[in-house]
């Protein structure tokens, strides 16, 4: 009855009316997109930009073991992806966007619970502010990724399909990396686990409750490494760290060649650093576009407590002219899922086929 | 229902002669005055909400015999949900009622005409908002609104024991929304008190 008493006479709306928003940012989009095209392509068809939420990604040992051989450096050079960068998990909602002109991104929805990282009583997600040319006019980004080797799936199925390539070229994201500044979008829900490693922010004050823009001025690669190593987080530079509200920021993001930032459009098949070991297939030019080596398997991937391996790897790059980097494995002997397993799936260390590079 | 109900009315005429004891002995019925009190469970049609069931609970009183005047009032509740909105309508009905009363037997059939206002409070609120920090009109909205309205009701008391009764009624509703006439339907079960 209180409520009754102090309300106001009005209008009933019931389900109708507009619905507030529940954040709006406000971006802007700087710089010269005519040099920063990429060759054969003589326009910007419509520029969007998008919010990115986050994967929760873990690069693949290959990638952050040190290189047996200079031939290994250079495939890790050409198909591994940035180990500290923004890996894309779903693309929310986008706008038109014109250069110097800000744009003002709404969401109606919360980011779903499969982008946030944590449990239902602390838990948070990252996005990056993506911008575009929409030129598939889709409305949204297409996230790309690697293409794969051919392989024998060993079952008799058709071969893997690979997905349509992504004609949207990426300008510019306001979180590329965590090793250069960024600003990010963030959500929060309940608590924060501040020994969180999902694009860890160690330094700077935790994201309050609810959405936010987070600021940060990123660590080195080797400052990485070695707080890994000891256990804990690399630390930002306070002094480069930033909170607000989203309301409260404009974030301007800088146009930068596709190529700089085209990976924040790729996503990742698999996201906790597990490798898929792949049967040779019967014919293989693996050597056209791509980068290749011979290499051990990494010695801690050894499957589930299997004693570790004496194969040697075939490791192929993606094609070099691709947008997203990625590898390839293939082993002579191995299973789907483990490579060391104790009765493997395929076995050719007897008879190899005729392209294979490597020894058994 | 009809059969229970014909039942009940027609067994006051139970004779001792088939060795049952006639039930006006057992169960003796005390109302005799022009006042007549009841209350119960509200069920009806939202009065302005698209979707829903509206529950509460809702009381009169009247007097006379034949004819009868009075007065009721009721209070009943719906919230639904769409993506965005949470709503709740809570409805509040002031009638002032006419009845023509027939009795028969234990009971007594009764057509009620009631005429008065319908308050509608309103309360909404976008849904995910507090998680995502809203707060204030961004958050939840009220508004209060009224409506003429006329509700008929087909009205059945059935006089259980000394001056009490089980009351059931229902029927048609309508109200003027928006310079439209809106129809509904009414129910409500409860207990009559008639000294």
């Amino acid at each position: 009855m209180p409520p009754l008493l102090i309300a106001g006479c009005g209008r009933l709306q019931g389900f109708g009316g507009e619905a507030p928003p529940l954040a709006t940012f406000t971006v802007v989009f700087q710089g010269d997109l005519a040099p920063l095209r990429p060759e054969g392509v003589t326009d910007v068809h419509a520029l969007r930009v998008a919010l990115v939420w986050g994967a929760q990604w873990l690069t693949e040992p290959f990638c952050v073991l040190p290189a047996e051989s200079p031939a290994a450096a250079q495939v890790i050079e050409a198909g591994c992806r940035d180990t500290f960068g923004f890996v894309p998990n779903v693309v929310s909602v986008s706008v038109p966007i014109e250069i110097d002109v800000p744009a003002t991104l709404t969401l109606t929805q919360l980011p779903a619970a499969d982008v946030m990282v944590g449990d239902v009583t602390a838990r948070v997600a990252f996005g990056s502010l993506v911008v575009f040319d929409d030129r598939d006019d889709s409305g949204t980004l297409w996230l790309a990724g690697p293409f794969r080797g051919p392989f024998n799936d060993g079952r008799g199925g058709p071969p893997e399909p690979s997905r349509a390539p992504s004609r949207d070229i990426i300008y510019g994201a306001s979180f590329v990396t965590m090793t250069a500044p960024d600003q990010r979008i963030a959500y929060r829900e309940g608590a924060f686990d501040a020994r969180s490693a999902f694009y860890p922010r160690a330094g700077c004050p935790p994201p309050p409750p609810g959405f936010s823009v987070l600021a940060a001025g990123g660590f080195s690669a080797e400052a990485a490494l070695a707080a890994l190593l000891s256990g804990g987080l690399p630390p930002e530079d306070p002094s480069t760290c930033a909170v607000s509200a989203p309301a409260d920021t404009t974030i301007a993001i800088a146009a930068r060649a596709p190529a700089e930032v085209q990976a924040v459009g790729c996503d990742a098949r698999t996201e906790d650093s597990s490798v898929r070991y792949r049967e040779p297939p019967s014919s293989f030019d693996y050597a056209s576009e791509r980068v290749w080596a011979c290499a051990h398997l990494p010695s801690f991937d050894t499957g589930g407590g299997s004693a570790a391996s004496d194969l040697i790897q075939l490791v192929v790059s993606g094609r070099l002219g691709d947008r997203c980097k990625g590898l390839s494995h293939y082993t002579l002997r191995g299973c789907f899922e483990d490579v060391n397993c104790a009765m493997p799936e395929w076995d050719l260390t007897a008879n190899p086929p005729d392209w294979w590079p490597c020894g058994p | 229902m009809f059969t229970a109900l014909a039942l009940a009315l027609t067994t006051s005429a139970a004779r001792a002669d088939d060795g049952r004891r006639p039930i006006d002995e057992d169960w003796p019925v005390q109302s005799t005055g022009p006042l007549a009190v009841d209350g119960g469970l509200v069920l009806a049609l939202p009065a302005r909400l698209e979707t829903g069931l509206s529950s509460g609970i809702g009381a009169g009183v009247t007097r006379g015999r034949r004819f009868a005047w009075g007065v009721r009032g009721s209070w009943s509740s719906a919230t639904e949900s769409s993506l965005v909105w949470t709503v709740s309508h809570d409805d509040f009905r002031l009638r002032a009622v006419a009845a023509l009363q027939q009795p028969a037997g234990r009971g007594v059939f009764a057509l009620r005409l009631g005429l008065g206002p319908t308050f509608v409070y309103e309360h909404r609120t976008r849904n995910q908002g507090a998680r995502a920090g809203l707060t204030g009109p961004d958050l939840e909205t009220s508004a209060l609104a009224v409506f003429p309205a006329v509700d008929l009701e087909g009205v059945v008391t059935l006089h259980i024991l000394g001056r009490w009764s089980l009351v059931i009624s229902g029927g048609p509703t309508a109200l003027i929304a928006d310079g439209a006439l809106r129809g509904g339907w009414t129910a409500q079960l409860g207990a009559g008190w008639q000294p």
